[in-house]
């Protein structure tokens, strides 16, 4: 990561004797000029290759000579600059274009289309690219996403190159959409979004339009498989819909089995009622049954909200095998703030969080540090007296147990407080449901 | 676990606002009353925001000069507005996008930017006249529009701004129902309505120049461009999927069919009333109401008036909110109904900026409103055919619009129709701008 970063900076283009920025819509439109200096054609658009580490470089122009538009390698030029394009030799070699893989038009595919800001978390539009000779070749540097770059283009010629670069994106901190350009498509990975936190590309692809978030998910997907879980648990109910009704059963279900049972529950219930059954077929075993277990429980009570996964231990366990237990389980840290206590016939005694299994003396037993008066709620408990109790005992986990006493699932605060904001707050955030 | 969440992921986060959520699962039952319900949306509201202020003084002025005359344009009309605003729906949910932000993205930031500027002026000379029509239609209850204009500001900006796209589409919903008063107020005209049927197939012509004009303007003021701007922008607000595609479109269609009905109800209620008893001149909404009290009664002015203050109120929401969407779009700022300020500061600004502008110009008394609804018919007669020549353009579209672009029949019913209302559109602008 910090190699590629390095890189990505390419300190000749930032440091000291920094090249001169050339503007995309300085380039296109210009004159394409032979070694002698005579007007051949205009260049119509920038091609650049995409998808490797660093600046993407420029691989040719498509330019307009004598009523046909061609393509001219980069290679054949000697000098780009606001006023023009300038050929190496005098002899002008133009060849047929066609796409390459990973190869995008600047203007056509990237100029005015969105783009995502990765240091920022969101989506930007690209008012102007910015080109700079660097490290040997022609590349793209940046995007100005600022007011200068459009109003550069949108002043006749004459007056827009009076107006100075401004501050712009680098490009390594941005990713294009090309989902939209043929021949690309799918071939260009996103490795940046890698570094966003799910939440936030779950953010991106919900202010994005439909095509776009698909290639989002889609590029997080081919990179990491538990990413694009995540990504998806993060995103609200109306888009889990739309990006999961597309996908074969099988996908669902692998996306399904990378993800904590109790979420995994909730996109089962946002399924067509005819997919439920045959995406949960095909689950891994020990997942489906969890699932299924919540499948049966009110969204709107403590069932609904619960997780299955916890750590439930006999009193008669040492402290120190309660740690190992702990340390060893795959269970996710944040259901793991207690491990619960049963007795002798199974039915919940007690919690004992995991502070105090730290604390506690060398060599002790569960028994000697439980706490028995934490409460426990049954399934069908309402939100309010799961959060009442919560702020009564103090408590960041309460256990939900059936009606003979044994522990089926835990609830933790940071579900009950998605689930109890206040209707105002959760639109604000954006979280769950209709207003 | 901690995690580490830069401050810019709140602006993120906010992008989602407002952005409609549905219900996870809906019973058959639910589902049926949906159905009905899935009539009444931004197609409703956008071609409705057409009956305002001026176009009711349209519609009345054409029933008062021609009687039912005109009523066969209206057919057509309706045709031609039910084509464009379904394109415009569909254009919507296939590709995510507002109608700006497709221009922008295919076209090039000059011609976005052209079109910007002139659904600016366009939509803020006739968002004065709507709260013109606001203060007007109250007037004639006895409320000074020094009071009313200003409340009536302040609440649109509320349900905007306070509200979340879903209730707001709710609000504007309810101010299409004054809309019923225009039927009522034609049959309280008792109308002949076998003429009324026979106008409405057989085409029938003048050969004067304020027949041609008044046609003109009827389909001027019926197809205006913040129609196809509001309803793309606020399908995609929707959320609609793909699937939902049909839904959408037909909404869009019958949306343009009632609002084209309400326009023909105007028609007969003057054309049964005025136009017989030979009141043949009519410059306004308010004037058409007060016009109509000795023949068709009180009760035919009050519903006249009803009809003016729903249709000035929910035009005067969506002006701005077009005018916020596709400056947003063009610009790429943050956008979507029931955003705080804080949250997409731009669309916010503008739609606030708009709403107080509009508002205070309208209560300046002796405000010159005809001049000025003339220019806004200038700037949207230009504004219109470059609409419709690129919804046209990207409705067809194979690279934008995939396997839903337009071809064959559809494609060329679209070409004729974008073809006769852009002609129709310019023939409008040099009328009205050599002073015809």
């Amino acid at each position: 990561m910090e190699a590629a970063r390095e890189a990505l900076t390419m300190s000749a283009v930032n440091a000291t004797q920094a090249p001169p920025i050339l503007h995309l819509s300085s380039v296109v439109g210009s004159p394409l000029r032979d070694s002698a200096g005579e007007r051949l054609g205009r260049v119509e658009d920038v091609i650049v290759r995409l998808g490797g580490v660093g600046y993407p470089p420029i691989t040719g122009f498509l330019v307009r000579v004598a009523g046909r538009t061609s393509f001219l390698g980069v290679e054949r030029i000697s000098d780009m600059a606001p006023d023009g394009v300038v050929l190496r030799t005098e002899k002008l070699d133009l060849r047929h274009f066609e796409r390459r893989p990973e190869e995008v038009l600047l203007k056509r595919d990237l100029l005015d289309r969105q783009l995502i800001n990765v240091e920022g978390a969101r989506l930007v539009r690209a008012n102007e690219i910015e080109l700079a000779h660097a490290g040997g070749s022609w590349r793209v540097v940046g995007v100005d996403t600022g007011p200068r770059g459009g109003l550069r283009r949108l002043l006749p010629k004459g007056l827009g190159v009076h107006i100075a670069t401004g501050e712009f994106l680098d490009w390594a901190g941005v990713e294009p959409f090309v989902g939209h350009v043929p021949t690309v498509r799918l071939r260009v990975p996103h490795p940046k979004l890698a570094k966003l936190h799910p939440a936030q590309i779950a953010d991106l692809v919900e202010a994005a339009s439909r095509p776009e978030g698909e290639e989002i998910i889609q590029a997080v997907g081919d990179d990491d498989r538990e990413l694009e879980a995540d990504v998806f648990e993060e995103l609200d109910d109306q888009h889990q819909r739309e990006f999961l009704e597309d996908r074969p059963d099988a996908q669902v279900a692998a996306i399904l089995s990378r993800m904590a049972p109790d979420d995994a529950a909730d996109i089962i219930g946002e399924l067509d009622e005819d997919r439920r059954e045959p995406v949960l077929a095909l689950l891994p075993v020990s997942h489906r049954v969890k699932v299924r277990a919540l499948l049966g429980y009110d969204p709107a009570e403590a069932g609904g909200l619960m997780s299955p996964d916890f750590i439930l231990l006999a009193g008669t366990t040492a402290v120190s095998e309660a740690l190992r237990e702990v340390r060893e389980s795959p269970i996710a840290p944040e259901l793991l703030t207690s491990v619960f206590v049963r007795g002798a016939d199974g039915t919940l005694e007690g919690s004992v969080p995991v502070a105090a299994l730290l604390r506690a003396a060398e060599g002790s037993r569960l028994e000697a540090v439980i706490k028995h008066e934490v409460p426990c709620i049954p399934p069908d408990a309402p939100f309010e007296e799961i959060a009442r109790l919560m702020a009564d005992y103090n408590l960041t986990a309460i256990p939900v147990a059936d009606e003979h006493e044994a522990m089926v699932g835990v609830v933790t605060v940071d579900d009950l407080l998605g689930a109890m904001l206040p209707r105002s707050w959760r639109r604000r955030f954006g979280l769950l449901g209709e207003d | 676990m901690v995690v580490r969440v830069p401050p810019v992921m709140r602006r993120v986060r906010s992008a989602t606002l407002g952005r409609p959520r549905l219900p996870a699962r809906l019973s058959p039952r639910r589902t049926r009353i949906f159905a009905f319900v899935g009539l009444l949306g931004p197609g409703l509201i956008a071609a409705n925001a057409g009956n305002d202020a001026g176009g009711v003084a349209t519609y009345a002025s054409a029933g008062a000069k021609y009687g039912y005359g005109l009523l066969w344009t209206i057919v057509l009309i309706t045709l031609s507005l039910g084509v464009v605003q379904m394109l415009a729906a569909r254009m919507g949910v296939v590709t995510g996008k507002g109608l700006a932000e497709l221009i922008r993205e295919e076209y090039g930031i000059r011609w976005s930017v052209f079109a910007t500027s002139a659904v600016l002026v366009a939509n803020l000379g006739l968002c004065v006249s709507e709260f013109v029509g606001v203060g007007a239609s109250l007037g004639l209850a006895g409320i000074p529009a020094q009071a009313s204009v200003p409340v009536a500001a302040l609440g649109i900006w509320l349900i905007i701004v306070r509200g979340s796209y879903r209730s707001a589409e709710r609000v504007f919903i309810a101010f299409t129902i004054p809309f019923f008063a225009y039927p009522i107020a034609a049959i309280l005209a008792h109308p002949h309505w076998g003429a009324v049927g026979r106008a409405v197939v057989a085409p029938h012509l003048h050969a004067s120049t304020s027949y041609v004009l008044l046609l003109v303007a009827t389909a001027g003021t019926t197809i205006t461009p913040y129609m196809q701007l509001y309803l793309q922008s606020a399908v995609v607000e929707r959320g609609a999927r793909e699937d939902e595609l049909a839904r959408e479109e037909r909404e869009a269609v019958s949306g343009a069919v009632f609002a084209n009905l309400v326009a023909a109800f105007i028609v007969i209620a003057t054309g049964a009333t005025l136009f017989t008893h030979g009141v043949h001149d009519i410059s306004s909404a308010a004037d058409a109401a007060r016009a109509l009290n000795p023949f068709a009664g009180h009760y035919a002015e009050v519903l006249f008036g009803v009809g003016l203050l729903g249709a000035s109120l929910l035009a005067a929401a969506i002006l701005p909110i077009a005018t916020s969407y596709v400056i947003s779009e063009s610009l790429g700022y943050e956008k979507g109904i029931g955003r705080r300020r804080e949250e997409a500061p731009v669309f916010v600004n503008i739609i606030t900026t708009m709403l107080i502008v509009s508002a205070f110009v309208a209560v300046i008394p002796g405000v010159p409103v005809i001049s000025l609804l003339i220019g806004v018919q200038v700037v949207n007669g230009l504004l219109l055919p470059i609409n419709l020549f690129f919804i046209w353009r990207l409705a067809r579209s194979a690279h934008v619009m995939g396997a839903r672009s337009s071809r064959g029949l559809p494609d060329l019913v679209t070409g004729i129709t974008v073809t006769v209302l852009s002609t129709l559109s310019l023939v409008l602008v040099v009328v009205t701008a050599s002073g015809g």
